[in-house]
């Protein structure tokens, strides 16, 4: 088993929270081409992981596995063993979709309670924690709007803040900021990097996510998983000093080819 | 202001005119044509019809409003349990999907006899022909939409640890109401024109009625008249369906959530 090795000074209570070994996806039937390609990763509490790669190499695909959402016409092989830790009967995972996923007929509140109320979060103490998370998330006062009302940027933050607010211990984030123009991806970054979401939990918790961006890589994680292909291979892992780090920048170009 | 005057002239100025014109037109063309009144009646003579028959015009009114009305209230809560049970137990749904399939190849209104025959000369049998023909748009819709979710949002129910149940209740039942009420807003055009027919068949009030009595008497205004009541009636049931699926979907944007023609019909009723 190849897994990669934790930085520890990160890692405030130890636990592994996901760990996959041998990971193949493939789409059923066994016709078409291999999507991910024994994969082995393990995350830690504590840990912020960032997954780069070039367009189509299995970035989404490796998170939808870890979330248990391969869609129907994908199929993990026989010998795959992916771990995640539970809660509940239930994966202890928030998973944050490539698109917002928000729900276009409730409003901006009641979307961001939509994770606490599918998990079964008490009901005052969510809200209590809402109303505190629009504020530092800048949506105060935006409440009450449909989803449709609110711009580019914070329709992301409230995704965000719902998969924060289930207060699941690994958050699994698919390119949240992908799609906004520069200057404000910047802004979200540096917003998110003060966030300390891997704080967020009260439990010790993880974040996984994915970017194609090396300077968001940088910037918010601790370490970094670079991926090929397709077929998606884990080629590298690289450990950064959070708040950027020019030589881990550097050679994570190097590495993908940049 | 610019907007308002211009949103004027294009609600009302223009209909209205177009509408007076075709209206000057008509009664120039059977005055300079000399045609008989059992023939086409000048719209001069079927406004004299419609002051004639103020007394009893009402009454009729009323009967196939009620028998629209309740119609279209019965076809759209059994559609839509129908189309949730569907959903729910897919069995059951793969066996009557043939079944409703089969029944929308016969036009409803072709059923008006059999109903009659079935449920007697009174109101009952209206309703039912109304709610069959309510039923399928409404059934079909809710159904599509259940069944069509956006699969990005179950993704997002089940990626927070959500279940199957869920997701029915978070994603999919919301789709069955915006469904039910489009196919209702499609239902709502025939709704009184189904009514009327049946009426025609049997019945001892009702526009059917009205309309009926007056080809018997050769009284072709009073047919016209009828003829507009049921052009008024529908456009007043398609504006109320408009603001009912208003209310359903406060969250769609605005200028998405009517179409251009049911705006127009709900903006030109007082
Ligand atoms: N349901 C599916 N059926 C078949 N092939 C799929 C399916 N989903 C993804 N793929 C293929 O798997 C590969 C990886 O897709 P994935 O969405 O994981 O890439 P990604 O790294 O997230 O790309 P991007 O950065 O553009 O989001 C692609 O080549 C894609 O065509
Ligand atoms: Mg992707």
């Amino acid at each position: 088993m190849t897994t990669f090795p934790g930085t520890d000074r990160h890692d405030r209570r130890g636990g592994v929270l996901a760990e996959a070994d041998r990971l193949t996806v493939g789409v059923r039937g066994g016709t078409g081409p291999t999507i991910l390609d024994d994969v082995a990763l393990s995350v830690r509490a504590g840990e912020f992981v960032a997954v780069v790669g070039p367009s189509g190499c299995g970035k989404s695909t490796l998170l939808r596995a870890m979330a248990g959402l391969l869609p129907p016409s994908l199929v993990a092989s026989g010998g795959a063993r992916i771990d995640v830790a539970t809660g509940g009967g239930r994966r202890d995972v928030a998973w944050m979709p490539q698109r917002d996923g928000l729900l276009p007929w409730r409003r901006a509140w009641s979307n961001a309670l939509l994770g606490a109320r599918i998990a079964g979060r008490d009901v005052a103490a969510s809200e209590v924690r809402a109303a505190e998370l629009f504020e530092r998330f800048g949506l105060a006062g935006a409440e009450r709007r449909w989803p449709h009302e609110l711009s580019g940027g914070m329709r992301r933050r409230l995704a965000l803040l719902r998969t924060v607010l289930a207060d699941r211990r690994l958050l699994l984030l698919d390119e949240p900021f992908s799609g906004l123009d520069a200057l404000t991806r910047r802004r979200m970054n540096s917003w998110l990097s003060d966030l300390d979401l891997v704080g967020t939990s009260t439990r010790g918790s993880a974040v996984v996510l994915v970017t194609h961006d090396v300077d968001e890589a940088v910037l918010l994680a601790d370490r970094v998983l670079v991926m090929s292909g397709p077929p998606g291979r884990v080629v590298d892992s690289v450990a950064t000093r959070k708040g950027g780090d020019g030589q881990a920048r550097r050679r994570l170009l190097e590495l993908l080819g940049v | 202001m610019d907007a308002l005057a211009y949103g004027v002239t294009r609600r009302v100025l223009l209909p209205v005119t177009s509408v007076l014109a075709l209206l000057l037109v008509w009664e120039a063309a059977v005055r300079a044509l000399d045609l008989a009144p059992f023939v086409l009646p000048a719209p001069s003579r079927v406004a004299q019809a419609a002051v004639r028959t103020a007394d009893v015009l009402p009454a009729h009114v009323a009967t196939t409003l009620a028998e629209a009305v309740l119609g279209l209230l019965l076809g759209a809560v059994a559609g839509t349990l129908l189309a949730l049970g569907v959903v729910l137990r897919p069995r059951v749904g793969d066996a009557l999907e043939p079944l409703v399939l089969l029944t929308q190849t016969v036009p409803t209104v072709v059923l008006a006899p059999l109903l009659i025959l079935w449920a007697g000369f009174g109101l009952l049998p209206k309703v039912l022909l109304v709610a069959l023909t309510v039923f399928f748009p409404v059934f079909v819709s809710a159904t599509s939409a259940m069944r069509s979710a956006d699969t990005d949002l179950l993704d997002v129910v089940a990626g927070l640890g959500g279940h199957a149940r869920d997701q029915l209740v978070i994603v999919r039942l919301p789709g069955a109401v915006t469904g039910a009420v489009a196919g209702l807003r499609v239902a709502a055009t025939y709704t009184v024109g189904a009514a009327v027919v049946a009426e025609y068949l049997a019945g001892q009030s009702g526009l059917g009625v009205f309309i009926q009595r007056s080809r018997k008497a050769y009284a072709v205004d009073q047919i016209l008249v009828g003829v507009i009541a049921v052009a008024l009636l529908t456009a007043l049931l398609v504006g109320a369906v408009g603001l009912i699926e208003r209310a359903a979907t406060p969250w769609r944007p605005r200028a998405a959530s009517t179409p251009a023609s049911s705006r127009h019909l709900t903006s030109e009723i007082p």
